[in-house]
């Protein structure tokens, strides 16, 4: 599934430290499952609004990775408050993967 | 500095309510096994007797249920995606049960039917009230009624149907109650327990988390309202029959309709495990589909009691019926799904709030080595004790019976492990 972002170089710096975010049960990280949805930059406020799922709405884990990609992506910039948006519209999928993680998961 | 909620972040039941009853049932696991290895002679014996009644509740009450419970507690908001509606009724329920069950199993152990079993049985049914009523309220209040959430109420309201006619067949013992003799009953109070709570309950979980553990795109509504209205009818079919008294060659009708419904979901785990991205299969995944076609198991007795066998070689063959499900089927398949639910709970108490950092993986809580051999001595047990039960071997009994009790000590150990994991700094 696509990121959509308003600013691609700085969606990058944040997908950087993404990658070693991961889903406890799975083993694998949060953007070649397919969780993160957009990350969304507001200069004038200073604000990132990161949108992502979770592999089902009452997932267990949630909250903990929820409060890893916060951590990421506010380390990545440090100048910005950082919140994050759970949305199930649309619902994760196994079709949301990324090859990689396709990859990961049948090794 | 970087936690706190997200916007829409849903909370999950608390680890409070649900690990006491995982607590509970590895205790009543590895007494089963310990009185079964003191009692193996109960299997020369009709299966109507203290020793057996008292194991077989132990295991369907204290192992089963109780693990069911704590941990459909914890599963629950996610099957029908809306909170717990009670963390109380969850506390109560266990509560009563904690109570309840060894209060019942002492009482048939010594077969003292009068106010030791009355209250146990009581109290067993006051907790499965709150469940009952928590289960019901939780559907209602996240507005799904989905095919999930259907096999779910439907199970707890056979469990509460088994359990209140277990209490007027407590009842009947001491002043009748009931037209015959408790019994005669028996096989009715067991396959609603059976059928109507572990079959639709197991299902109806398996077949949403066996895809979602897989990683398999597969689904089919169709083949689980097919499952369940068979099972539903099967049951019911069985129910009618016994009540009207029926001439016992009849029963093929709700067999071959259990018999299909089991056919059908083993078609949609074969079809689920053909399509999933993930290829390796962890050891606990391996265990409980394994449990899958240990169901080939009990269905074999069942039709050897239905047309094959009659005398005193029937009654051996009903108790290696009872074995199959209780020490088989259930048991495996709770030996699996202990490991793939317990370390996330422990793990989300111990890790959920910390953000970033080395965290294990929540395998790594407990012993992977020690839950293979345990699953090794698992299935050499059941295979021994189970060929001892078929040609009344005390050998193969005993040996069995010990092997069990190993697998049982080993499952405790893990479970403490994971139960007291420390945080690594």
């Amino acid at each position: 599934m696509e990121i959509v972002t308003n600013d691609h170089i700085k969606c990058n710096q944040a997908l950087v430290g993404l990658y070693d975010v991961y889903d406890p049960e799975i083993g694998l990280n949060v953007v070649d499952l397919g969780l993160i949805y957009g990350i969304n930059f507001n200069e004038e406020r200073k604000e990132i609004e990161a949108v992502m799922t979770l592999t089902t709405q009452f997932c267990p884990m949630g909250e903990s990775i929820t409060n890893d990609v916060k951590q990421s992506v506010g380390t990545a910039f440090k100048d910005y408050k950082v919140n994050i948006t759970l949305t199930f519209e649309p619902s994760w999928s196994p079709d949301f993967l990324t090859p990689e993680g396709e990859a990961f998961l049948n090794g | 500095m970087f936690a706190g909620s997200a916007t829409g972040l849903q909370k999950t039941t608390s680890h409070k309510v649900v690990l006491p009853f995982y607590v509970f049932a590895a205790i009543s696991f590895l007494l089963g096994c310990v009185l079964l290895l003191l009692n193996t002679g109960i299997v020369h014996q009709h299966y109507f007797q203290p020793q057996t009644l008292a194991i077989t509740h132990l295991m369907a009450l204290g192992w089963g249920t109780m693990i069911i419970l704590g941990a459909n507690h914890q599963l629950l908001p996610v099957l029908i995606e809306g909170k717990l509606d009670s963390d109380l009724l969850a506390c109560l329920s266990f509560v009563f049960a904690a109570i309840g069950i060894p209060m019942l199993v002492t009482g048939f152990y010594l077969f003292n039917t009068g106010l030791l079993l009355q209250c146990g049985a009581v109290l067993v049914n006051l907790s499965v009230a709150c469940y009952f009523i928590n289960v019901f309220t939780s559907i209602i209040e996240s507005k799904r009624y989905d095919v999930h959430a259907w096999f779910i109420a439907t199970a707890a309201l056979w469990l509460f149907a088994t359990v209140f006619f277990g209490l007027l067949l407590v009842f009947n013992f001491s002043r009748p109650l009931l037209p015959d003799n408790s019994v005669e009953y028996l096989s009715l109070h067991a396959h609603m327990g059976i059928a109507g709570w572990f079959l639709l309950l197991i299902i109806g979980v398996g077949s949403r988390l066996i895809p979602m553990f897989l990683i398999s795109k597969y689904t089919s509504t169709t083949m689980l309202w097919w499952i369940y209205a068979l099972i539903n009818a099967g049951l019911a079919g069985f129910i009618l029959l016994k009540t009207l008294k029926v001439f016992s060659q009849y029963y093929y009708t709700p067999f071959l309709l259990v018999l299909i419904a089991l056919i059908i979901f083993g078609n949609y785990c074969y079809k689920a495990f053909k399509v999933r991205i993930r290829k390796q299969l962890d050891e606990q995944m391996k265990i409980s589909l394994l449990s899958v076609a240990l169901l080939v198991l009990p269905l074999a007795c069942l039709l050897l009691v239905i047309y094959f066998i009659s005398g005193e070689e029937k009654s051996n063959i009903v108790l290696l019926y009872g074995f199959c499900i209780f020490f088989g089927w259930i048991t495996a398949i709770i030996l699996g799904m202990t490991f793939k639910t317990l370390p996330f709970i422990v793990w989300n108490k111990v890790y959920s709030a910390r953000a970033g950092g080395k965290t294990p993986a929540p395998k790594e809580l407990f012993s992977e080595r020690l839950f293979k051999l345990m699953a090794l001595l698992y299935l050499s047990g059941f295979v021994l004790f189970a060929a001892g039960i078929a040609i009344l071997g005390n050998m193969l009994l005993k040996s069995g019976a010990v092997c069990l009790l190993a697998s049982a000590m080993l499952y405790v150990w893990n479970v403490f492990k994971t139960l007291f994991h420390e945080p690594v700094k």
